[in-house]
Formats: C-alpha cells, structure tokens, sequence
C-alpha cells in the first residue's frame, strides 16, 4: 500500500505541468473556495443575461427606437461566455484563463448596460451626440462594405510608410551607431528632423507631393524612421565593447561585426523603436486623413462628423480602435518572439 | 613547432583626462613554444591583461614586435585564441549556437568535421543536454567551459586565458583548473595565462612569470618543473608559494613580523 502511493507520487512528479505544480504547491482549495472560483466563472453569463433583459424589457424612452441587432450582439457575447464556462469544467487550462478574466469580462458587461440605460432607455446622454450602442452596430452593420474598404485604405497608406519609415531608420541607424564618420555628418540633421512634429509636415507636403499618397507615406515614414534611427544608433552605441572583443578573436570582419554582433545586440531598441514608430504611425495617419487624403478610417470619421451622424462616426471609431489593437498585438506577438532569449532575464 | 615571440614590447595609454600617458608595459621579452604553459601572475594594473590582448591582436604594441612563428601579429585571427574573465557569451544565441558562432562566420555550419567536433566538445563540457539554452540560464562555470570550447573548437595554436576563472566560486574554480589542465596536455599548444591567484599559478603553469606594476614589467621569469598532478599541499608547492609570494613584496612582512615576535 505504501509502495503504491509513493509510486504515484512518483508519477505525479514526472508528468509536472506548470498548473499541476501550482496546484501541489498551494494550499488545498475548500469547496467553499472551489464553489466560489466557479461562481466569479459563471459571472458573465449572468451579466450578459441581466444585460439582454435591460434592454428586452425596460421600456425605452420615448421616441426612441431600437432593432434586435444588439440584442444579438449580446447574446452572441454572452453564448462565447456559456462556452467558455463549459471548456473551463472540463479543461484545466480553461479555467485558470477564465478565472482570471471572468470579472472584466462581467465588468464589461456591466459598462454595457450602464451606458444602454443612460442613452435608449432614459436620455440622460442626450443625441446626437451619444447615439445607443444598437445605432452604433446598425450604422457599422449598414456602412460594411464603405468602412471596409476605408480600413484596407488606411492600412495600405500606415503600412506603406511604416516600412519605408523603419528600413530607412534600421539602415540610418545603424550606420551611425558603427560609424563615426557617417555619425559626424547625420546626427545633426536626425537631431533637427526629429525635433519637428510630425503633423507639422502635413500642409507642405500635401501641396508639394506629386499624389496625396505618397506626400501621406512621406510623412508617415518621416515619424517612423526617427524612431528607429534614434533606437538603432542608442542600442548599437551601449554594446558592450567585449563582445566586439570575443567576436573578433574568433574571426569576425568588420562587417560581421555589425551584422552578427551589433546588430542582433541592438534587437530589443530596434523592437522598442518599432513599437514607439507604429503609434507615431497611427497618429500621423488620422491626422494626415482628416486634414488631406480623401479616403481610410480617418477621413471617414471627420466626414461623418460634419453630416452630424455620430453613429457612424461611432462605428468608424469602433473599427479604427480594432484595427490599432489587432496591429499592436501582431507587433507584440513578433517581439515576444524575438526576444525569447530574454526571458527570465529581465 | 610555434614560437611566440615578444621583444621589447612597450605599451602607453593616453589618460582619458589630460594630456598623460600612463606606461601600461615596459620592456617585455619573453618567447615561449608548443608545449610550454606559461602562467602570469601580478597584482592588477601590473598590464598582464595587455599582454593578452596585444598577443590577440585587438591592439596593437607602442614600441617593439610580437610574432608568431616569424609573422608579426597585425590584426586578431582564430589562430589565437582568447578567453576573457566574462563568458562574453552572446546572449541572444543559444549554447549550440554560441560554439557555432564562428563556423558560421566562416560558413563552415554544415561542414561535418565542424560538426563532429562541436558535438564531442559539448559532451566533454557537459552541456549537450542544455544545447538550446540561452546564457543567462547557465551556471557561471557553465558558462565559463562554453567559452572555452568556443574557443577550442577553432584549434588555435596559441591559448590567451585573461583570468577566465575569476569569477567563479573556489570549488568551480579547482575543477576548472583541472579541465584546463586535461586540455592542454591533450593538444600541448601554447597557452598563456593570466591569473592573480598564486595557488591557480603554481598548480598550471610549466612557468611562471612574475610581474611588477607601474610601469608593468617581469620580476622574474622561472620553469616550474613539479610533475602533475601537483599537489596544493606539498612542501614544494609551498615552498614556491612563498617565492612568489616574496617576489611580489608581500612574503617578507609576514617574516618580520613572525622574527619580531
């Protein structure tokens, strides 16, 4: 019997997972506690529902009118809740993402229906300004296609520049962290260059530039390449002076060094001026798109805005945030990627 | 058969302030062929780190000349290999591709002697199992062997070690000691070594050099014929120990005061 147990143990011990091993290590949970965890679990369901019977069931105001839109809307958001509850029974992984998002995820519920109340149901936010969030989905529902092919303008145009912006700098970047020489003559112009906001650039160049385009990329890149030749050169510059020592006593050339040495040491600059490029990127972009180019997400919300149709503006506003946060993301997931050697490091 | 060879070799630095120039090395003459270990002791600013990297080519001698079997050393080269007191590992490349590194700069990667001998040097290191570790995830003498072999695999016919245990604990460091040994007596090319600990000395080198600091330059310059495996506790050793130890002004307080009591 004795044996048996330890032989488990053993087992145990040999299949460790990272969850499995938090599991040993803390205390043993009650039921109480246990009941508790999968209750906060369950918590947006509840609020999804109690969110869908406030805007069911409490009369609206007077006038003002709804579709079922958002009620589908929630319901889908509250059925992916129902599903994630049910992989958390089942699933151990499940549950600890679950248990660790469900009250935001209440949370967001809640903001939900606060704001249907104080706009549908009561006018407290008065139109047109605050337009309920059924207008919201119906006019970004309506427009689909229009704000589609806005977003695919908008991402061509930061796109276009961020990566003529972010080569240009890597490459300015890198030869004055190297170089004296090239350093002596460029720095003081990157220095001047940088010091002008972006934006400024804008009403020049939209009346120089051959096409509204390419006077946009301009711009956009202009912000995105100071990123990265500031970073570049700052992140070649702190290299340690050894490494150059160990990589030369084994044989590297001088243009070994910069590619094997310099530059992969300069790796988590570079990454943090791509990341400091992408928001300058954005921010040139809506601006150059409100002020001068006739199309992308920009245009769209400062076009919508002069007809006074605050739902649309809205829905353009709604996409232009998931646009940001969905690149954003991809450049975090290459930074995680790229910096793996660091981890735990830091 | 190499020979090294250093003549005359002056060294001065320009001072980072003012117009001083500090004499780093004054009139260093040694030659030392295939076979010999030559351990060089001194208390720190006495220049033996220079010696290392004015043999390894990363500078360059004020006044005098520094051959290797008859060409004068111009620029760094794999033929002279060197070890530094920090692993200088790269930190974004893993183990296996730390000891790669310079077959890669050669394009010798697919080669596959090249291969072969990085696989037996990780076994004989004892670090095939942590191959696809990053550096910050080894011990300090982990990482101090995969510098080692970093430098190993390039078979270089002379072997600068600046200090390169310095850093590590006395029990990792005894150990070393005696891998760096086995190693040498394997390829019996030159090494040169530069410590401040007399013990680690004494127990390695087939002689010894003594320094003097400000201006740098050899007190004195003696074979240490004890047969290995030495022993750190035998009369002889301690009987050089104390030489040493005199030659570096630091025996003869100890001998005064002890006739004074």
């Amino acid at each position: 019997m004795q044996n048996k147990s330890e032989g488990m143990y053993h087992d145990v011990l040999n299949h460790l997972t990272r969850e499995r091993l938090a599991e040993l290590e803390s205390r043993p949970r009650t039921g109480l506690i246990i009941f508790l965890d999968y209750t906060i679990c369950l918590m947006p369901v509840v609020f999804g529902l109690l969110a869908l019977a406030e805007y069911l069931y409490v009369p609206n105001l007077k006038g003002n009118t709804s579709t079922s839109t958002y009620a589908y809307f929630l319901g889908a958001l509250t059925i992916f809740g129902g599903g994630f509850f049910v992989a958390s029974l089942f699933w151990r992984r499940a549950f600890y993402v679950l248990r660790y998002k469900a009250p935001f995820y209440a949370f967001v519920f809640v903001l939900l229906t606060v704001y249907d109340y104080l706009t549908l149901k009561t006018g407290r936010l008065v139109l047109p300004y605050f337009p309920w969030t059924d207008q919201i989905l119906n006019a970004m529902w309506d427009d689909r296609v229009y704000l589609l092919d806005c977003a695919k303008n908008s991402l061509t145009l930061l796109f276009s520049g961020y990566f003529a912006g972010a080569l240009l700098g890597l490459l300015t970047g890198t030869a004055c962290g190297v170089s004296r020489t090239v350093d002596y003559w460029l720095s003081p112009f990157i220095r001047l260059l940088g010091a002008i906001p972006s934006p400024t650039w804008i009403p020049i160049v939209m009346v120089i530039a051959s096409t509204l385009f390419s006077g946009a990329v301009f711009i956009i890149g202009l912000g995105v390449w100071y990123a990265l030749t500031i970073s570049t050169m700052t992140g070649i510059r702190n290299i340690d002076k050894s490494y150059y020592d160990a990589a030369k006593t084994l044989g590297a050339g001088p243009l070994q060094l910069v590619f094997r040495v310099a530059i992969p040491f300069a790796v988590p600059n570079i990454l943090q001026g791509l990341t400091q490029g992408m928001s300058s990127a954005c921010l040139v972009l809506i601006t150059a798109e409100m002020v001068g180019v006739e199309s992308g997400l920009g245009w769209y919300v400062s076009w919508q805005k002069s007809w006074a149709q605050y739902g649309k503006m809205y829905a353009a506003i709604v996409v232009l945030c998931v646009v940001f946060v969905v690149v954003n993301r991809g450049l975090e997931v290459i930074r995680r990627r790229l910096l793996r050697w660091q981890e735990g490091l830091i | 058969m190499n020979t090294l060879i250093l003549g005359h070799v002056h060294k001065s630095f320009a001072r980072t302030e003012g117009q001083d120039v500090t004499h780093a090395l004054n009139d260093i003459n040694f030659s030392v062929q295939d076979g010999e270990f030559l351990s060089i002791v001194g208390p720190s600013g006495c220049g033996k780190s220079t010696i290392m990297r004015l043999i390894a080519g990363l500078i360059f001698p004020t006044a005098g000349t520094i051959t290797l079997n008859g060409h004068p050393i111009t620029a760094p080269d794999t033929e002279r290999g060197m070890v530094f007191q920090k692993p200088t590992l790269f930190p974004w490349l893993t183990v296996e591709q730390n000891l790669s590194f310079t077959a890669k700069l050669r394009g010798l990667t697919k080669n596959p002697d090249y291969r072969a001998e990085a696989e037996r040097l990780l076994t004989l290191a004892g670090l095939s199992d942590f191959r696809n570790d990053y550096p910050h995830q080894l011990s300090g003498g982990m990482a101090q062997r995969l510098a080692l072999i970093r430098t190993m695999i390039n078979h270089p016919k002379v072997f600068l070690l600046d200090e390169p245990l310095g850093a590590l604990d006395a029990f990792t460091r005894m150990n070393m000691q005696d891998e760096i040994l086995s190693l040498w007596q394997r390829s019996n090319h030159i090494v040169l070594m530069v410590t401040h600990d007399i013990d680690e000395a004494l127990y390695l080198g087939t002689r010894i050099i003594v320094m003097a600091p400000r201006p740098g330059r050899i007190r004195a310059d003696m074979a240490n014929d004890m047969p290995y495996p030495r022993n750190r506790t035998s009369d002889e050793f301690l009987q050089w120990r104390k030489k040493v130890l005199r030659l570096l002004d630091f025996g003869q307080d100890i001998n005064t005061k002890e006739e004074s009591q």
